[in-house]
């Protein structure tokens, strides 16, 4: 027995004495780590945020928006609407693509050219299909002829990276994607092991300077836990998604700190109105009036949350401070409830596909349950049965809790549209949302680029909805960033990691 | 030995036809890829791509048209990384083979020995250590070594990397976690395996001809022990690429585990059918090989 134990000893001591195998990281290099890898560097051929998030550190667009939301020049020096369906673009001159090319209007027209062919399958087509050409008109200028008027393009623009033509026409596109992407961006592609990391070098002739660091990682690592301990031994320097129970710890941590704001995502209950209980306008109020929601932005989300009136942000245009969010009365819910015709309460489930929100989930339906609203919750694992349950009609359901991110895009109509409209291919609306006149409005907010105009609709709509109540409205969440603290950056609001603002802090 | 052989591959193409045929089904009752592809697009722009990929004819002709694919190697182009599914898949799989080889090679470097001993030295304090330990293996889901693992070993200790598959030393905290996952078993197989021969007549026999304990056990009783720890091991193989998939994911492996789990979710047709194929594919040819290596062992077999 001796002999085990001194063998267990010897063997404890030699893994103690390993030399230290943690990689030094050099000052120059900033790791990020994401949750997963979108599929493609191609970043006209995905639709994911994590993709999302490598491509704008690689490729410009022609438009680029501050961390206060501001549009600003980027490859486009400047633009202007000529009419309602045309816009004027004049292109940057000199700037140089990762392989020394130098990048002309005939390469914007060809990257729109490639989103709006739908032989080519892109997942931003949706984005973008009001788009009907793209017109080279001399050699610094480009316009973009839409089929009726819209008014999200410029917010389109913002992430919408133009693409070398001749490289990419050399290559093919399924190259383009795997192993040579070449932008205009701070940083040019060096490698890519999927799943594993995407190394990226900072470009020397980046028409806006060099980038701080020269190096530029993202690794993908799945799990929140190894994320989290990546980040305390300083094996990367970034993470997303920090969740409230850790922040507390990563506050006060010595190589960390955190970076949190206000970010564009909305929490509601989207409710079946085409069914009892939810058919009638009393139910749904007395609903929206069961919830506490300050008590759970507090209790369940560190304080980091506001509440909203609608499903219409504080950061969209359109949104309107006038409108208030219903206040928390139980007394007044229960009126409502026996108003409606069910003194004795009345029974429902709810889904969600929303497992980082699943506390919010049950507190939401124990306090629906403590007015008569007595509600089930139905708990999804976001994969292909929520997919095919959710694509469904979505029939014997009476509602659905959930998230929705705008696609980053700051305007009133990204969730408006998708969420209550019952035109198809949007999201739940147009299965469980009938307010009588609600379409219209929306449609005509979107068909005009009289930005006061569209202001005064989404006015109208916001006190519309705030009063039919097709959803019980919530709040809007921060985004937390946890960040080493050898690198000084702050999180956007509209979540992107646009790491040329980052810069190494300086020496302690 | 020769029948033995054509009946194995014959077993061999009719478990991967099948595999085939379940994994398309169920793929195809799944929901619709289509609306993953083209999000925030009008229905009628997703139907001219349905049609395009050929999701509306019937399943029949569907099924019919993937088999003929896949004669040919061909698994078709993955829906978002718009490349050949199957070289995606293989690209990977040697990620996947050593962390589970890793895994299967370090569980019998502890079971066998182990497992030995505590026949031997049956009730002893080193046998009840050994069980205990069993248990503790057992019990522990691997996501919650794994974490465990890196809490003391990378976060206090700093001796192993956290996660990641960049050097040597990454290897080493998932290869052990995964091995948690196999060794118990594989350890109460090799126990009780020996007690079973360690008292036979011809173990007996060996002793009283004088031959050294050393050699009595090794040549004689573990021979006819291994039997089932070649059963059990060969089976393990497929439960361990099972199980790697957490554990992939706990420490960031890039293998082959975190690719399909990723296109089950976004429904990626091409990418989950050349996975499930190549990985049934792998576990039909394990026990394929532990199938030959019975004849080996066990002489009996040869003849039948």
């Amino acid at each position: 027995m001796k002999r085990w134990a001194l063998l267990a000893l010897v063997l404890t001591l030699t893994v103690l004495m390993l030399p230290a195998a943690l990689p030094a990281q050099p000052k120059d290099t900033l790791t990020v780590a994401l949750v997963s890898h979108a599929p493609t560097l191609d970043p006209h051929m995905h639709f994911e945020r994590v993709g999302i998030l490598v491509n704008i550190n690689m490729f410009d667009s022609l438009l680029h928006r501050n961390p206060k939301l501001e549009f600003e020049p980027s490859i486009a020096t400047s633009w202007k609407a000529l009419t309602d369906t045309q816009w004027e673009f004049k292109i940057r001159k000199g700037v140089k693509f990762h392989n020394g090319d130098t990048l002309t209007p005939a390469d914007v027209k060809y990257s729109f050219d490639r989103v709006i062919d739908q032989t080519k399958k892109s997942p931003q087509y949706g984005n973008v299909r009001a788009i009907k050409e793209v017109k080279v008109i001399d050699a610094e200028t480009v316009h973009i002829i839409t089929d009726k008027p819209f008014p999200l393009l410029l917010e389109r623009l913002v992430f919408f990276p133009i693409v070398p033509k001749k490289h990419v026409e050399t290559v093919g596109d399924q190259a383009f994607g795997a192993t040579s992407p070449v932008g205009t961006g701070p940083w040019k592609f060096v490698e890519w092991k999927r799943d594993q990391l995407i190394r990226l070098e900072a470009f020397d002739q980046h028409w806006r300077g060099k980038p701080a660091f020269k190096t530029l990682i993202f690794r993908a690592v799945p799990e929140v836990a190894t994320m989290v301990a990546e980040i305390k031994t300083g094996g990367v320097d970034l993470i997303r998604e920090v969740s409230p129970d850790i922040q507390p710890e990563l506050k006060t941590h010595p190589v960390a700190y955190i970076s949190s704001t206000p970010i564009l995502r909305v929490h509601q209950i989207e409710l079946d109105m085409r069914v009892p209980p939810f058919d009638k306008k009393a139910v749904r109020q007395a609903a929206n009036y069961a919830i506490d929601k300050q008590t759970i932005i507090q209790k369940l989300m560190a304080g980091l949350g506001r509440q909203v009136a609608t499903v219409v942000q504080p950061l969209a245009f359109g949104f309107d401070a006038d409108i208030k969010p219903y206040p928390f009365d139980k007394k007044k819910a229960k009126e409502l409830l026996a108003q409606a015709g069910f003194p004795n309460g009345v029974d429902i489930t709810l889904h969600s596909s929303s497992v980082a929100n699943r506390p919010q989930f049950e507190a939401l339906c124990e306090m629906l349950t403590e007015v008569g609203i007595r509600a089930t919750p139905k708990m999804w694992d976001p994969g292909p049965a929520w997919n095919k349950f959710s694509q469904a009609e979505g029939k014997g359901t009476h509602g659905i809790y959930g998230t929705w991110g705008n696609y980053s895009v700051f305007d009133a109509d990204a969730v408006l549209h998708p969420l209550y409209h019952s035109e198809p291919g949007g999201w739940y609306g147009k299965w469980y949302t009938r307010v009588e006149g609600l379409d219209r409005l929306i449609d005509e907010a979107r068909s005009t680029v009289d930005q006061p105009r569209r202001k005064r609709t989404y006015t109208q709509i916001q006190q519309m909805i705030r009063e039919e109540a097709p959803s019980v409205f919530l709040w809007t969440q921060y985004d937390t960033l946890a960040i080493s603290k050898k690198v000084q950056y702050a999180a956007r609001p509209d979540e992107w990691l646009w790491l040329f603002d980052a810069k190494p802090a300086a020496a302690r | 030995m020769l029948t033995l052989f054509v009946r194995r591959v014959v077993r061999l193409v009719v478990v991967l036809v099948g595999v085939t045929l379940v994994t398309f089904a169920i793929l195809h009752v799944s929901g619709d890829p289509v609306a993953l592809m083209m999000p925030e697009a009008p229905e009628a722009d997703r139907a001219v791509l349905r049609v395009s990929m050929g999701f509306n004819d019937p399943l029949a002709v569907q099924f019919g048209r993937f088999v003929g694919n896949i004669a040919r190697g061909d698994f078709g182009n993955s829906f978002f990384h718009r490349e050949p599914a199957l070289p995606l898949v293989l690209a990977r799989m040697p990620t996947t083979l050593l962390l589970t080889g890793l895994a299967m090679g370090l569980s019998l470097l502890l079971a066998i020995p182990i497992g030995i001993l505590s026949a031997i030295r049956r009730n002893s304090a080193f046998d009840h250590g050994a069980t205990l330990v069993v248990f503790l293996g057992t019990s522990m889901p691997v996501f919650w070594t794994g974490i465990m693992l890196i809490l003391l070993f990378a976060v206090q200790l700093r001796v192993l990397p956290v996660s990641g598959w960049e050097s040597w030393a990454a290897l080493v905290l998932p290869g052990f976690t995964l091995a948690t996952f196999s060794t118990p078993l594989l350890l109460r197989i090799v126990r009780s395996s020996m007690l079973e021969v360690i008292n036979l007549d011809y173990v007996r026999t060996a002793r009283a001809k004088g031959v050294s304990e050393w050699f009595v056990i090794c040549r004689h009783a573990l021979i006819n022990a291994a039997l089932p720890l070649v059963t059990v091991a060969g089976l393990q193989f497929g439960l361990l690429l099972g199980g790697a998939i957490i554990t992939e994911t706990v420490f960031a492996v890039p293998g082959l585990g975190r690719l399909i789990v990723g296109a089950i979710r976004q429904l990626d047709f091409p990418i989950v059918q050349a996975g499930v194929f190549v990985i049934a594919l792998m576990v039909v040819l394990v026990n394929f090989a532990v199938d030959m290596l019975y004849v080996y062992l066990n002489p009996q077999i040869r003849v039948r």
